[in-house]
């Protein structure tokens, strides 16, 4: 198949599995950041079961491969009468995943400040809630961008989980699976989305390195 | 707070010594958040039970030797395949590396295309690719290398940019130190920078082998017998789906936990960081 056939005649396929992709990403990311944002507040509160809670939560969900996570909330807990529909379930993997992931950057955000500016901060008087505010977050977002970038592009990535669970629309992954099953696509019909892929990795990592310059702290 | 055994974390560091009132109200919301947190498993587990997940029927089959036979089996073919792949991926991505630092511009332009290749693609795409596309060019591959492959060219692209990472770590003195002695590029390379770097990321390479793991679990799509296959297949004879599929779920955390233990443990022995 050409490339002007195979465009012809699923042009409109890839353009929606594109847009399927883009906008499963966005929507698992959002959920990614506020979920990364709750877990980590559970980790470095001073109440122990939350913490234990918030590293199991971590261990757990950067560690389960994505099938298997994928294939548990898909086929294992409709037995459990809890029933989503396709593309929930995938979108549901990659948030519980992609927050794990996003925990550990904000922790190593905070990691990255050092004791000795705490201390510092509660010699000047500084109180709890202005350490916080001042010091602790600030710091810990800009040195998190870089990561959280690489973290949307793994976002994107995993969304191509999505090619096995029959979805409608397709994404870019199940789009060539589909293709491949009808007719002889060949090589460019990989290509296509492959293309698809890099490019929005690209334009993510571009930005994330611009943004990153910006803020980042020198030390 | 300065004589502490252990180098305080920044987890406690963020709080001051408690008085009398904090603590009371500390020991309060650890009270309120145990109680929480076991509801919250309670919760869990009376679903299991109200939808008779936990019969016994559904949990006998893993006290029988045979089941765990069938499953390490399956766990031979998941660690041959993350092995090979390992290794291949190694090597690939060593040359891809050297390629983009090779300062060859045509030849660095290509590496350098590739690794950001397959750096930015699923690599349930490369699997689709060698699974659907590469049959099609009459090239019969075994459902082996089907998974394999495909799993080594997603790793590589990482594994090249992890190891330029380590190069860049060695002090560029040292490469002009050996410049100036009148050392060859290539000699530098191997030489001095090279023998550095691959100690400076040594368990960031332990570490991505949890990757190389996670993507070995799709290799039902080209029906290799991995765990996860024969899990698939242990659910059909058994009828017991909840019960399988969480146990494999938890073998594979185990196993990765394990790596990124062991990454982390040798990282901490050598002194240096993990570049993800």
């Amino acid at each position: 198949m050409g490339l002007s056939e195979l465009l012809s005649t699923y042009g409109q396929d890839y353009l929606t599995a594109l847009l399927t992709t883009w906008w499963m990403t966005a929507v698992a990311f959002a959920f990614v950041m506020v979920l990364s944002i709750a877990v980590t507040v559970m980790r470095v509160s001073p109440l122990r079961p939350l913490r234990l809670v918030g590293d199991f939560y971590v261990q757990v969900f950067r560690n389960i491969p994505g099938v298997a996570l994928l294939i548990i909330i898909v086929y294992a807990l409709p037995n459990l009468r809890v029933v989503l529909d396709y593309s929930t379930c995938v979108i549901v993997t990659v948030i519980l995943m992609g927050s794990a992931f996003g925990s550990e950057n904000f922790m190593s955000g905070i990691n990255t400040i050092g004791v000795g500016q705490i201390e510092a901060a509660r010699s000047l008087g500084l109180t709890f809630t202005q350490i916080i505010w001042k010091i602790v977050i600030p710091q810990a977002l800009r040195s998190a961008v870089l990561p959280m970038t690489n973290l949307l592009i793994a976002v994107m990535l995993s969304t191509s989980l999505g090619s096995q669970v029959p979805m409608s629309p397709d994404e870019l992954t199940g789009v060539v699976s589909f293709i491949n099953t009808r007719s002889t696509g060949g090589i460019l019909a990989f290509l296509i989305a492959a293309l698809g892929y890099v490019g929005t990795a690209a334009v993510i990592g571009f930005v994330g390195n611009r943004l990153d310059k910006k803020v980042r702290i020198l030390r | 707070m300065s004589n502490h055994a252990k180098p305080l974390s920044i987890r406690d560091a963020l709080y001051e010594q408690p008085g009398p009132r904090t603590r009371r109200r500390v020991a309060i919301g650890t009270a309120v958040s145990a109680v929480l947190a076991l509801i919250g498993i309670g919760l869990i587990v009376r679903q299991f039970y109200i939808t008779g997940q936990l019969a016994p029927r559904y949990w006998t089959f893993l006290a029988q030797p045979t089941t765990w036979l069938y499953l390490l089996q399956g766990f031979r073919g998941t660690v041959s395949v993350a092995l090979t792949s390992g290794v291949l991926a190694l090597i690939l991505g060593l040359l891809l590396m050297l390629g983009r630092t090779s300062g060859i511009k045509p030849l660095s332009a290509v590496c350098r295309v590739v690794t950001d290749f397959f750096r930015g693609v699923p690599s349930l795409l490369l699997i689709y690719f060698f699974f659907l596309v590469v049959p099609q060019y009459g090239i019969k591959l075994s459902s082996f290398w089907m998974i394999t492959l495909p799993v080594t060219l997603a790793a590589s692209g990482v594994l090249a940019e992890v190891m330029r990472a380590g190069v860049n770590a060695v002090p560029r003195g040292q490469v002009e130190a050996a410049m100036s002695l009148g050392m060859r590029p290539a000699r530098i390379m191997f030489k001095i920078v090279l023998p550095q770097a691959i100690r400076f990321v040594i368990p960031s390479l332990i570490s991505q082998l949890v990757v190389v793991v996670k993507d070995t679990t799709v290799a039902y799509v080209v029906s290799y017998p991995d765990l996860m296959q024969n899990a698939r297949v242990l659910i059909t004879n058994y009828d017991a789906l909840v019960s399988m599929y969480f146990t494999v779920a938890i073998i594979y955390i185990l196993l990765n936990y394990a790596i990124n233990k062991l990454s982390g443990f040798v990282a901490e022995r050598m002194g240096v960081k993990i570049i993800r």
